[in-house]
Parts: C-alpha cells; sequence; structure tokens
C-alpha cells in the first residue's frame, strides 16, 4: 500500500508493506535509528514519537494507519545542526547515561511542553512514566525538563 | 509476525459495515490497536488470522460526544486522553475518567480506546467498572440492523462478547446519572503507572438522611470480567449507613466476588484488599455526601 505523510517537517510518499509498524518504518525505510525497539509492546517507551502533536508508541502503530499524518521524531527536533534545548539539557544534567531511553524520554517531554510549557514536577513525572530508564534513575531526566520549560 | 495483508481506511460507518460483511472472519477492525498490535508480536492465538485490518480512526462519528437531557453518546472511538480532557465527561462521569487516568501510560492513553476497552474484553480493562456503575449500554450496527444492548449483557467472559464478525460498536450511552449519585473508583496494580489491575472497584452511592436510598457496585480485574453486583446492592438498599453496615457491605462483597472468582491462589491476599478497598471508597463517599 501506499501512504502519504509528513515526516519530521517534510511531505513523504513511500510503497510500504502493510504489515510493518512506524517503527519499522522509521528505522528501516528511512534510516531514523534514533527511535529505539526496546520492549515492542509498548510498556517501555524507547520507540516513542510524536504522532499528530501526542507522544505514541511507535511499536504501536502500523505504518498503515499513518496516513495524512504528521510524525516527528528525535532527528527532527534540532535546528539547523543545533540540539533542542531539551537535548542540550538532558547532556548537561547527566541524564544521558547508556542513553538508550534517551531519544523516547525526549520525546515525551517534547510532547508534554507542546501543550503544557510550565508543567509541574508531578505533570512531568506523568508524561514519562510510561518512559523506563535503567541507569540514570529520574531525577536528572525530570531536572532536565524543568530547566528546559524554564529556558523555552 | 503481524499476519495482516490489507489496511482499510473506511471514511463512514457504512462502510465499515460494508467491508465487515464480504469476508469470511479474516477482518478486524482496529482503532488505537494497543491490544491488537501486541497480541501479533506475542503471536497470540486470538490475532494469528487476521489478513484485513479495517482502520476507524478516520470516522468522525466514532470519536464524539453528544449530550442531551437524557443521556451521554460517546463514540467508541474516542481515546482515553480525549476522555481525560473532554468537559463534559469529566462532569457526567468522573468515575470513568479517574479510571481512565490510570490506564496505562501517557502514549497509551493517546492512542487506546474506550471501545477498545470492552471489546477486547481483558478482565483487567480499567474502564469497565465505572461503565458498569453507570448502566452504560452501546449501540451496535451491522448492514443489517441497529441494535443497543447493555453492556453488561455484551459481556460474556474474558476475552469475549456478544460481537459478531459483522457488527461494530458505535457508541457507548450512559444515561445522565441522576446528581445524587456520588461515587468513587479505585485501582490497584502492582505500580503506578504501565500497570495491569488487579483489583478495580467503581461505587456509586445516594445517601439521603442517613439511609442508602441507592448504591451501585462494580468490579474489575478481581472477577473474570466486569461485574456489578446486584444482589449486595439491593440486600442494603434502604439501611442506615454508619461504620457497621460499611463493614457489611465490605465483608458480602469480599464473599460475593470469591462466589464469583472461584478460590485462586491469590484469595487469600486478594479477598481482604477488595474488602479494605470497599470499605475506603465508601467512607470516602460517606464523607463527601454529608
Amino acid at each position: 500500500m501506499k501512504i502519504s505523510f509528513v515526516l519530521n517537517s517534510q511531505n513523504m510518499s513511500i510503497e510500504i508493506e502493510p504489515n510493518i509498524r512506524l517503527l519499522d518504518l522509521l528505522r528501516d525505510k528511512f534510516n531514523l535509528t534514533g527511535t529505539k525497539e526496546g520492549c515492542s509492546i509498548g510498556e517501555c517507551g524507547a520507540c516513542t514519537v510524536i504522532m499528530n502533536g501526542k507522544a505514541v508508541n511507535s511499536c504501536l502503530v502500523l505504518a498503515g494507519q499513518c496516513y495524512g499524518a504528521e510524525i516527528i521524531t528525535i532527528e527532527g527536533i534540532e535546528k539547523d545542526g543545533k540540539l533542542h534545548p531539551l537535548q542540550e539539557n538532558f547532556l548537561k544534567s547527566g541524564a544521558v547515561q547508556c542513553g538508550f531511553c534517551s531519544p523516547g524520554m525526549i520525546m515525551s517531554a517534547y510532547a508534554l511542553l507542546l501543550k503544557n510549557p510550565n508543567p509541574t514536577e508531578e505533570e512531568i513525572k506523568d508524561a514519562i512514566a510510561g518512559n523506563l530508564c535503567r541507569c540514570t534513575g529520574y531525577k536528572q531526566i525530570i531536572d532536565a525538563v524543568e530547566k528546559t520549560a524554564k529556558e523555552i | 509476525m503481524i499476519p495482516v495483508k490489507e489496511i482499510l481506511l473506511p471514511e463512514t460507518v457504512d462502510e465499515v459495515c460494508r467491508l465487515l460483511q464480504d469476508t469470511n472472519g479474516l477482518s478486524k477492525i482496529i482503532a488505537g490497536g494497543t491490544d491488537i498490535i501486541p497480541g501479533f508480536h506475542i503471536e497470540s492465538p486470538r490475532f494469528v488470522n487476521i489478513e484485513r485490518l479495517i482502520d476507524i480512526n478516520n470516522i468522525d462519528e466514532l470519536k464524539s460526544v453528544s449530550v442531551t437531557e437524557d443521556y451521554i453518546s460517546i463514540g467508541s472511538a474516542i481515546s482515553f486522553s480525549e476522555i481525560i480532557s473532554n468537559p463534559v465527561i469529566n462532569e457526567k462521569l468522573p468515575l470513568l475518567v479517574k479510571a481512565s487516568r490510570t490506564i496505562g501510560s501517557t502514549q497509551i492513553r493517546n492512542r487506546a480506546t474506550l471501545g477498545g476497552n470492552f471489546i477486547n474484553n481483558a478482565p483487567c480493562a480499567d474502564s469497565v467498572a465505572p461503565l458498569l456503575v453507570y448502566d452504560a449500554e452501546i449501540k451496535i450496527k451491522s448492514i443489517a440492523a441497529e441494535k443497543i444492548m447493555k453492556l453488561q449483557d455484551f459481556l460474556v467472559k474474558p476475552y469475549r462478547t456478544r460481537l459478531m464478525s459483522d457488527e461494530i460498536v458505535t457508541q457507548i450511552i450512559v444515561p445522565n446519572p441522576p446528581a445524587k449519585l456520588i461515587g468513587d473508583f479505585y485501582k490497584l496494580g502492582r505500580r503506578r503507572a504501565v500497570s495491569i489491575s488487579r483489583i478495580s472497584l467503581a461505587i456509586l452511592l445516594d445517601v439521603n438522611n442517613g439511609f442508602i436510598n441507592e448504591m451501585r457496585i462494580a468490579s474489575g480485574a478481581v472477577t473474570p470480567i466486569g461485574t456489578r453486583f446486584y444482589d449486595v446492592e439491593e440486600f442494603f438498599k434502604g439501611r442506615i449507613l454508619d461504620d457497621e453496615l460499611i463493614k457489611d457491605i465490605a465483608i458480602k462483597l469480599g464473599e460475593r466476588i470469591m462466589e464469583v472468582s472461584g478460590v485462586r491462589w491469590s484469595s487469600e491476599y486478594k479477598i481482604p484488599v477488595v474488602q479494605q478497598v470497599c470499605y475506603q471508597l465508601i467512607k470516602g463517599i460517606e464523607r463527601r455526601s454529608l
């Protein structure tokens, strides 16, 4: 089947197999390997991307369901070769260790800041409750999001 | 391995009904996909033979919420995030909103739908107990007919409903709850987020001058499917709501749940906990009724 959608602000049209997930589309067809595959059943959040302004697990969306959608991945949030403030603050706050959860974590935080530029700590915790981190713990990650909210 | 060979994107309910008509049970409706897609991944026998998916996310009618004097009608493909942010549902069906907040994670709530929750009919479906105490009915359509059924009657056993292969659930219809009914919902899982319910209870209560005028109780997860306890409700109707009575209600509910679910390895833990949850919920409602 053929789908057309917007990927990181670019119009895309591509022929796909109906049995692939959005995650496979991003990683295998577009080489956007920033989006990670963790649990594959919607529990770890490593594959989180933005679909029509909302955070979703790309392992739980079929590519064929993305017709006309606007998708943003971790690769789409930097501007003119400069990291997004969330990415900067994750680095500065020590919120990245092995880095596997970071793209998903950052996309969940990005979706939160889209609709709520001044989140409370509870709101940040709620927004990243579907993202598992097994290295740094969550304190540094929450700090990084709080810091970003103050800056932008 | 995902067995799907075709994904269809109809724009009207009639089109869905037509698509459901001309197949041999190899088609399935998909909305949020948060049960179906992991089901493919773990090669669940429930999903191995699906060749055609009919995606209903582009049908506005299935996402809309409308209110009349008598009832609230909610499109079956509304997501839990949309439920949480909908002012009408917040005002009229607060227990449904509270349960919706406990489901999965933000990512899951952005996709998972109200209809999908009870059509999949997992024992742990968190929105079912609230819908049952609100006496929810559902509208089902096929090419041939349109019918309305009580949600309680629609649910047969875990992962089984009365939905036929040529039918779609289009609406959840909830009679406007009387303002005097106030209630609460509690979910117990093993952690705070992305958690499978072990026990959930929804209770609505109308206390008039200290007497129970009306009580509605439904369980989730701790019974094989979401279950209303009409006999317990009836038994305590008209009684004076005091601490002793609340204990009696909790004890009776625990006994009935044990009868429905049978003795399991976890009963020794679950029954006292469900009784405590029941007691605390009614205590909280009693305080708010004063």
